[in-house]
């Protein structure tokens, strides 16, 4: 379960000029449930998936993952947590560009230097799920935005995490693509996984598998 | 006052620390008093940023303060090139009033950087950050040691006097001086030999018996020991001489720094041992503490011997 407890975030852009991102928000994310936060460019969307994922701190307030106070976690800490419990989508969906496919999938298993084997069975169980085997040797550069995005969910699931946090993931998609990934969050919703998608797509709303939808206006919960 | 290259090094390296350290001093005030690892407020996280740059900091500081020990010594047997009379670094701690003292306080100075850093990694291991409020508080004390061993360290470079004859190392470290380290050769060799052996069998003991505070105690009795045993004793077969006993003369090249060697295993050894018994965490501890004071035993021990082997004759 994810819970937030009374979340302040505020940015300092300088010593007179501070940013507030979230103001005491609080909500619950149960396991598997497939959870919407949608709003306006800079509402704090982008902000709370920061915070899930550990890769930012709150200025007051506690984020709790888990039963895992995660806020108060360290760095190097915080950088395990990620690394076992979090897979990431991003909007530009952050490959790299001159590494094919399957290097780039399996980059998160880098650190833990698995065994070879492993990392092969892993690889192509999610080449597999998200259709994109037959791209495997080929480099990301050279790749559909689809194919890309299919490649940043294979690669946010490799290492099978619990939470998958996607931050405007169909922003650089068409409708029939974007319509691809809603199917993909289907299927992570089926295989237990929490999905958590910061969007203002309106492809995303009142889709009946998704468990809640969370307006978020000017770092404050609206709905 | 003599500005020697090494000096010089030694006097911008401490600037460098002092102003620093004092940053880190200040932070570590806040976060000593304000700390509450479960506190969620603004506060808390403002804390917790701050020890982080601050435990960095003093790290640092620590890291490179510990090598930079031999570093003072190896420049006090540089300048004993340079004081009439002084024959090794001994002579040059003699030539002023804090010479001793500063030495007396590098050494208890390293022992507790080593283990402020162990406290540290300690913590940085642990997600509840345990220690953290320990080990801050252990730095607002350590501050000043380490403040006043600047001071001294400043001082004493600075009221050498080229001209004024200092004491010799044979002259200061024998039964006849009337340096207090006198006293130590009072004491029979066979006496010395007994508590040496006996302090080490009861480590040894103790290492398999697993009680971490007899086996810190026994570490820190086996530093004065082994320090006053290598003074009387066992420096004499390293010189081959048995009216020699300075602790500073084997750290030359005459004797192939060999000092070095035989300092370094008696600090690794009775500093883990001392660890074992401030942080409970550290079990392995025991293991390296034993293995580099059996080091220590079997080398010193081994040089008495050979010696005897050689020439059929103790000293």
């Amino acid at each position: 379960m994810i819970e937030l407890k009374n979340i302040t975030k505020k940015y300092e852009v300088n010593k007179n000029n501070t940013v507030i991102a979230l103001n005491e928000v609080s909500l619950k994310i149960n396991s598997g449930e497939v959870v919407v936060l949608k709003g306006a460019s800079g509402s704090g969307k982008s902000t709370i998936l920061s915070l899930i994922a550990a890769l930012s701190k709150p200025t007051s307030g506690e984020v709790i993952v888990d039963n895992r106070r995660i806020s108060k976690l360290m760095d190097n800490f915080a950088t395990d947590f990620r690394r076992d419990n979090i897979g990431f989508v991003f909007q530009k969906y952050n490959l790299i560009p001159s590494l094919s496919v399957a290097q780039n999938i399996i980059l998160p298993l880098v650190p833990t230097n698995p065994d070879e084997k492993d990392v092969e069975t892993k690889l192509n169980e999610v080449l597999e799920m998200f259709h994109i085997k037959d791209k495997k040797d080929i480099l990301v550069k050279n790749l559909s935005g689809g194919e890309q995005q299919r490649a940043a969910i294979a690669r946010a699931n490799i290492n099978n995490p619990d939470i998958i946090l996607a931050d405007e993931p169909t922003a650089n998609l068409d409708e029939k693509l974007s319509l691809h990934f809603i199917e993909i969050v289907k299927e992570l919703k089926e295989q237990g996984k929490t999905v958590v998608i910061a969007t203002h797509d309106p492809l995303f709303f009142n889709l009946d598998f998704v468990d809640l939808e969370i307006e978020i206006f000017q770092g404050s919960i609206v709905i | 006052m003599i500005l020697s290259p090494e000096v010089l090094t030694i006097f911008i390296l401490n600037t460098i620390f002092a102003i620093f350290a004092t940053i880190a001093f200040m932070l570590s005030i806040r976060i000593f008093l304000k700390w509450n690892v479960n506190s969620s407020s603004q506060l808390q996280y403002t804390l917790e940023k701050q020890s982080f740059l601050s435990a960095t900091i003093i790290k640092y500081i620590f890291i490179i303060k510990i090598p930079l020990f031999l570093f003072f010594i190896f420049t006090l047997d540089k300048l004993s090139n340079v004081l009439t009379g002084a024959m090794c670094g001994a002579g040059v701690l003699d030539a002023t009033s804090s010479g001793t003292y500063l030495i007396v306080l590098k050494i208890i100075n390293l022992y507790m950087f080593a283990y402020w850093l162990k406290l540290n990694s300690q913590d940085m291991l642990d997600e509840m950050q345990s220690y953290t409020k320990l080990k801050f508080g252990i730095f607002i004390v350590l501050f000043l040691f380490f403040m006043f061993e600047l001071f001294l360290e400043g001082y004493m470079f600075s009221s050498f006097e080229v001209d004024k004859m200092v004491s010799c190392c044979g002259s200061l470290y024998s039964s006849s001086s009337e340096s207090s380290i006198s006293k130590i050769f009072l004491l029979k060799s066979s006496y010395l030999l007994t508590l040496f052996y006996g302090n080490f069998l009861l480590i040894f003991i103790f290492y398999f018996l697993k009680n971490r505070y007899i086996f810190a105690l026994l570490n820190f009795t086996f530093i004065i020991i082994s320090l006053i045993t290598l003074i009387t004793f066992f420096g004499t077969y390293i010189y081959e001489l048995p009216s020699h006993h300075c602790p500073f003369c084997f750290l030359q090249s005459e004797y192939y720094y060999i000092g070095y060697l035989i300092y370094l295993m008696l600090f690794v050894g009775t500093f883990y041992g001392l660890c074992v018994g401030f942080i409970k965490e550290l079990q392995n501890c025991y293991t390296i503490s034993l293995l580099f004071n059996f080091l220590y035993v079997i080398f010193l021990s081994s040089i008495a011997v050979i010696y005897y082997i050689k020439n059929g004759v103790w000293l």
